[in-house]
C-alpha cells in the first residue's frame, strides 16, 4: 500500500515543555489512522502540526513525496495550500452562513462553479442526511446535527487528507454511538485518508485500519486494532486499553518466576525478557467456585472472592490470590463475596512485556 | 377580587404610573401640540398646521435633510476612524494596547460641545493655529467651518464607541472560525470579507446607530459650530424657536415629533437590517493575534495617534492654554490664575453654577439609581401584558433625543392645568435630569438582574420576608456594584448636562454647562476655558476615586 504521509522525528514544545517527543507516524493511502491517548498527551497537538496551524520544531512531515514540513530547511508550507480539511471538536461553523453556504465555502474558494457547487452541496448533505436543513443556521441545529454538517462541510471538498480532532466527544453518549458508525461508513465508502483524534476506545476500534497509541509525546505502538488489543508492546498500551492484570515477573533461567513464586512456568523462558509484567485480560480470566478438571494448557489459581459487580450480560469478580494481589474476570456460575474460588486462565493467554 | 388583583400588581402599577407621568405624559402634550397647535389653548383649530408649515417653508425641509446627511456623516466617518482602531486592538500585536485603550476613552469622556468650542478657538481667525502654526491657510479654515469641519469634530468625538464595540466583538470571536476557513485555502482578503465582516456586522450597526443618534440629537455642536459654519441643525434649530421671542412652540413641537420619529425608524430599521444581514451567535473564544511588521507597528501607532491628538490633545491644549494664558503679547505668553480665582470667588457666578450643577448632579444621579433600580427590578421580575407595557414606557428615555424630552417637559409643566408651580425652579431641572438620564440606571440594573437568578429572592420569601424586605436586603446589596457604576456615570452625565439646562434654567441661574456656553458666545473665553477644565478634572477626579476605592 502506498504510503500517503510520513512524519519523521516530528518534535515540539510550549515554553520548554515538549508536547510533542519525536513521533514517527506512518499513513497510508486510504487509510483512517487513529491517534488514541489520554488528555494531555498532545494529540491535538501534533493534528495541528499536520494541518500547518503550528510549526514543528524539527523532524520532517511528508505528503505524497512532498515536503511540507522540515524546519531544519526552513520549509513550511501555509495551511492554506496543504488542501487537508479538518472536522473541529467543537464544530467551528460559521454561525452567519447557512448549512449549505458552510458546506459550499471550501468549493467557493476552489472556484467551483455555483451549478456544480449546488450539486455537490446537495450530494453531501444528503450522504450525512442533513439534505432537509439546507437553509438553517447552525444555531438552529442540535449538537449532533452541526456535527454532521461540520463534517458535509469537511467533505464536501474532496481533501487528500481528513483530520478529525475529538468529533464526537461534544455529543452525548447515545448520539456517539450512532455517528461513530455512521463515520466509519462514510470513510468507508469515500476511500478518504483520514488522521481521527479521540481518547475514547471503542471509537478508535471502530474506525481504524491503524491505531497509533500517544502517550507524553510519543508514539507507543502504531498497529491494527487486534494487534494492539492483543500484542501490547507496554505497559501503558495494555493498561490503556480494556481492563486487564498486570503482575511482575523475572526469568530464572529457563523458566518464569511470576509474582514471587505464585506460579512457576517451566519451559517458557526463551520468549521473555531478563523481567517485567506479565499481562492477562480480564475475559481470559475465569473466577468461579468449583475446581475444573484441569487441561494442559490451563493455570489455575486457590483465591477468594473480594466482590461481584453485575455488569448487565454477566458479572465481573474480584478475587485476591494467596499473596494479596488482586485479580480480575469474570464470575463463571455463582460466586459469593468472601467465598473459596479458582482463578483459571490459559496459560497461552499471558503476554510478557519487558520493564 | 379587584383589591386582590391590584395588591398583587402594586409594583408593578406604582413603576407604571411614575413612567406614565414622568414620560409619557410631556410626550403625549408634545405630540398633541404639533398636530393641534392650539390645544394648550383649549382649542383644537388649526389641525396639522405646523406640518403643513414645515412643507411650505423651503428651509425647512433643506434644513432637515441637512441634518440626517450631517448625522450619516458623522457614521460614515466614525466608521472610517473607528474600525480600523478596534480591529488594531482586538486582532493584532500592537504593543501598548493599554494607551491605545485610554486614548480611546479620553474623547469618549469629553462633552462634544466643549471639544467644539476649543476647536474654535484652534481654527477662528486670529486663534491658536493662526498664533503658533503662524497663519492657517484660507481654504483649511473655510473647510473646517462648513459640513465637513463640523462632521469631523462629532466623529472624533464619537468613533471611540464604534472602536470599542469592534473590538469586544473581534476579541472574543474564536479563531477557530478563521482557521476553519484558512484549511480550505481562504486568503487574508477572503477570511475577512466571508467570515470576519459579516460577524462584525452587528456590533458595527449597532455602534453606527448609537453615533447616528447622538450626532442627530446633539445640541452642543450644532449650537456652537453649526451655527458658526452656516451649518443649521434640527436640535439648534428647536433651541432658537423656543429661545428667541416669540417662542414658535407649534414648529418646534412638529420638528421635535419628526425628530422622533427619525430616531425610532433608524432604531428598528437598523435592528432588522442588522437581523437580515446576518450576524449569528458564536461561543466567545480566543482570537487569534496578526503580526504587525515593524511597519506596520509604526503605521497603526500614527493611526491612533494622530486620532488622539485631533481628538484629545488638540482641544484640551487649547482649552487649558486659554485658560492660563493672561496675555498674547508678540509670541509672548504671560501666565496666570486670575480666571480660576474669578470662578472661585465667593458669590461669583462661576461658583454659583459649580455648586447648583454638583447638588443636581448628585441628587439626580441618587434618584436616578434608586428609581431606575427599582423600575427595572419590577420589571425583570415580573410578566404578563401590564410588564410589557411597562418595558415599552421604560424604553421611552432610551430612544426620545434630549433636546425633545426637555421640549415636552416645558410644555407638560408649563400647561394651564398643572396646579403646582415647578417650571421656572431648579426642580423642574431636576426632573428633566432623572427623566432623560434614567436610562443607565435602567440599563445596567437590567443587566445586572438578568444574570442573577430569582431563587436567592425566593429563598427570603419562603422564610417570610415581605416585597420591601426582599428588595432592600436582598436585591439591593446584589446589585450594589451595577448601581454604583449607574451612579458614577450619572453623576458625570449630569456634570456637564447642557441642553436640558439650557432649555429649562430659570433666569438668573446658571450650571457649568451653560455657563461655559453662556461666557462664551459673550466673549469672556477664558473664563468659560477656566469652567470647562474644572469640569473635566472634577469628574475625572471622581471617576479615578472611584476606581481606585474599587480596585483596593
Ligand atoms: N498553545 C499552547 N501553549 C502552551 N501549552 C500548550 C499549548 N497547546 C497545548 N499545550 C500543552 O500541550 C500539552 C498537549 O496538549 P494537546 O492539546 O495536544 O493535548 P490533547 O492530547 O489534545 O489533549 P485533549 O485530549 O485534552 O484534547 C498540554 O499539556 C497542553 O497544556
Ligand atoms: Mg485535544
Amino acid at each position: 500500500m502506498a504510503t500517503f504521509m510520513q512524519c519523521k522525528g516530528l518534535t515540539k514544545e510550549f515554553a520548554g515543555q515538549r508536547v510533542l517527543d519525536g513521533i514517527d507516524l506512518k499513513v497510508n493511502q486510504g487509510e483512517c489512522v487513529v491517534l488514541l491517548g489520554p488528555s494531555g498527551c498532545g494529540k491535538s497537538t501534533l493534528l495541528n502540526v499536520i494541518t500547518g496551524m503550528l510549526a514543528a520544531d524539527s523532524g520532517t512531515l511528508a505528503c505524497r513525496g512532498r515536503t511540507l514540513d522540515d524546519p531544519a530547511n526552513g520549509i513550511h508550507v501555509a495551511m492554506r495550500e496543504r488542501g487537508f480539511s479538518m472536522v473541529f471538536q467543537d464544530f467551528s461553523l460559521w454561525p452567519h452562513m447557512t448549512v449549505s453556504e458552510n458546506v459550499a465555502f471550501g468549493l467557493r474558494m476552489q472556484r467551483v462553479n455555483a451549478p456544480r457547487r449546488a450539486r455537490r452541496v446537495q450530494e453531501v448533505l444528503d450522504q450525512v442526511q442533513m439534505g432537509a436543513f439546507r437553509n438553517r443556521r447552525p444555531d438552529q441545529l442540535s449538537g449532533g446535527q452541526q456535527q454532521r454538517v461540520a463534517i458535509a462541510r469537511a467533505l464536501a471538498v474532496q481533501p487528500d487528507l481528513m483530520l478529525l480532532d475529538e468529533p464526537l466527544s461534544a455529543l452525548d453518549a447515545r448520539l456517539r454511538e450512532d455517528l461513530k458508525h455512521e463515520l466509519a461508513r462514510l470513510l468507508r465508502e469515500t476511500g478518504l485518508t483520514a488522521v481521527y483524534v479521540t481518547h475514547d476506545q471503542a471509537e478508535a476500534f471502530t474506525l481504524a485500519d491503524q491505531v497509533a497509541v500517544m502517550n507524553r509525546g510519543r508514539i507507543e505502538q502504531c498497529g491494527t486494532p487486534e494487534v494492539i488489543y492483543n500484542e501490547p508492546r507496554t505497559q501503558f498500551v495494555a493498561e490503556f486499553l480494556g481492563a486487564s492484570n498486570l503482575m511482575p515477573y523475572r526469568r530464572n533461567g529457563s523458566s518464569i518466576v511470576i509474582d514471587d513464586g505464585v506460579l512457576d512456568l517451566p519451559g517458557n523462558g526463551a520468549l521473555a525478557a531478563e523481567s517485567g509484567q506479565c499481562l492477562v485480560r480480564r475475559e481470559a480470566i475465569c473466577i468461579s467456585s468449583e475446581r475444573c478438571c484441569s487441561g494442559d494448557d490451563l493455570v489455575e489459581l486457590p483465591a477468594t472472592c473480594e466482590q461481584t459487580n453485575f455488569l448487565g450480560d454477566r458479572h465481573e469478580a474480584f478475587a485476591t490470590l494467596p499473596n494479596g494481589r488482586l485479580i480480575r474476570g469474570f464470575a463463571d456460575g455463582a460466586v459469593h463475596r468472601g467465598g473459596a474460588v479458582h482463578v483459571r486462565f490459559p496459560a497461552s493467554a499471558m503476554r510478557f512485556l519487558s520493564d | 377580587m379587584l383589591m386582590v388583583y391590584l395588591r398583587a400588581r402594586l409594583p408593578l402599577l406604582l413603576c407604571l404610573l411614575l413612567l406614565a407621568v414622568a414620560a409619557g405624559y410631556p410626550l403625549a402634550v408634545l405630540f398633541a401640540q404639533s398636530v393641534f397647535p392650539d390645544i394648550l389653548g383649549g382649542s383644537l383649530d388649526g389641525f396639522g398646521e405646523a406640518y403643513r408649515r414645515i412643507l411650505e417653508t423651503p428651509e425647512l425641509p433643506a434644513m432637515i435633510r441637512t441634518s440626517l446627511a450631517w448625522a450619516g456623516a458623522v457614521t460614515v466617518v466614525s466608521w472610517v476612524f473607528g474600525i480600523p482602531c478596534g480591529y488594531l486592538l482586538a486582532r493584532t500585536d500592537l504593543p501598548g494596547k493599554l494607551w491605545a485603550r485610554l486614548s480611546l476613552l479620553v474623547p469618549i469622556m469629553t462633552p462634544p460641545y466643549i471639544a467644539a468650542l476649543s476647536y474654535i478657538l484652534v481654527m477662528q481667525e486670529g486663534g491658536f493655529a493662526d498664533g503658533l502654526i503662524g497663519g492657517l491657510p484660507e481654504w483649511l479654515r473655510l473647510w473646517f467651518f462648513s459640513f465637513w469641519g463640523v462632521t469631523l469634530v462629532m466623529a472624533l468625538a464619537s468613533f471611540g464607541y464604534v472602536a470599542l464595540a469592534v473590538e469586544a466583538t473581534l476579541g472574543s470571536l474564536p479563531r477557530r472560525l478563521e482557521d476553519a476557513a484558512t484549511l480550505f485555502g481562504a486568503g487574508w482578503v477572503q477570511r475577512m470579507r466571508y467570515v470576519l465582516l459579516p460577524l462584525l456586522l452587528p456590533a458595527v450597526f449597532n455602534s453606527g446607530l448609537l453615533v447616528f443618534l447622538e450626532a442627530l440629537s446633539n445640541f452642543g455642536v450644532p449650537a456652537v459650530l453649526g451655527t458658526r459654519s452656516n451649518l443649521p441643525l434640527l436640535p439648534a434649530e428647536i433651541f432658537y424657536l423656543i429661545t428667541s421671542w416669540p417662542a414658535d412652540f407649534a414648529l418646534a413641537t412638529s420638528l421635535s415629533s419628526l425628530l422622533c420619529l427619525f430616531a425610532l425608524v433608524c432604531m428598528y430599521g437598523s435592528r432588522w437590517l442588522a437581523r437580515l444581514l446576518g450576524g449569528g451567535a458564536f461561543r466567545p473564544g480566543e482570537g487569534a493575534l496578526q503580526p504587525l511588521g515593524r511597519w506596520g507597528k509604526w503605521a497603526g501607532w500614527a493611526f491612533i495617534g494622530g486620532l488622539f491628538l485631533l481628538s484629545s490633545v488638540l482641544p484640551y491644549v487649547a482649552m487649558v492654554l486659554t485658560s492660563l494664558v493672561d496675555s498674547w503679547a508678540e509670541a509672548e505668553l504671560t501666565f496666570t490664575l486670575r480666571h480660576y480665582w474669578a470662578l472661585f470667588e465667593p458669590g461669583s457666578r462661576g461658583l454659583q453654577a459649580l455648586l447648583t450643577s454638583l447638588g443636581l448632579s448628585l441628587a439626580a444621579a441618587t434618584i436616578c439609581v434608586l428609581v431606575g433600580g427599582y423600575i427595572a427590578y419590577v420589571n425583570v421580575r415580573s410578566a404578563g401584558p401590564l410588564q410589557r407595557v411597562l418595558d415599552g414606557i421604560a424604553l421611552l428615555p432610551r430612544v426620545i433625543p434630549k433636546i425633545v424630552m426637555a421640549v415636552a417637559l416645558i410644555l407638560a409643566w408649563n400647561a394651564p392645568w398643572v396646579p403646582v408651580d415647578l417650571y421656572n425652579t431648579v426642580w423642574m431641572l431636576l426632573l428633566a435630569y432623572v427623566v432623560i438620564y434614567i436610562t443607565d440606571a435602567l440599563n445596567y440594573a437590567n443587566a445586572s438582574l438578568q444574570r442573577m437568578g430569582e431563587n436567592l429572592e425566593h429563598a427570603a420569601s419562603m422564610l417570610g420576608a415581605g416585597r420591601a424586605t426582599v428588595f432592600t436586603r436582598i436585591v439591593l446589596p446584589r446589585l450594589r456594584p451595577a448601581l454604583l457604576a449607574a451612579w458614577l456615570t450619572t453623576f458625570i452625565v449630569c456634570m456637564r448636562e447642557l441642553v436640558a439646562s439650557i432649555l429649562l434654567l430659570p433666569p438668573g441661574v446658571d450650571t457649568t454647562a451653560t455657563f461655559i456656553f453662556n461666557q462664551f458666545e459673550q466673549g469672556e473665553i477664558a473664563i468659560a476655558m477656566a469652567m470647562a477644565t474644572v469640569t473635566i478634572l472634577l469628574s475625572t477626579v471622581v471617576l479615578v476615586v472611584f476606581q481606585l476605592r474599587r480596585r483596593g
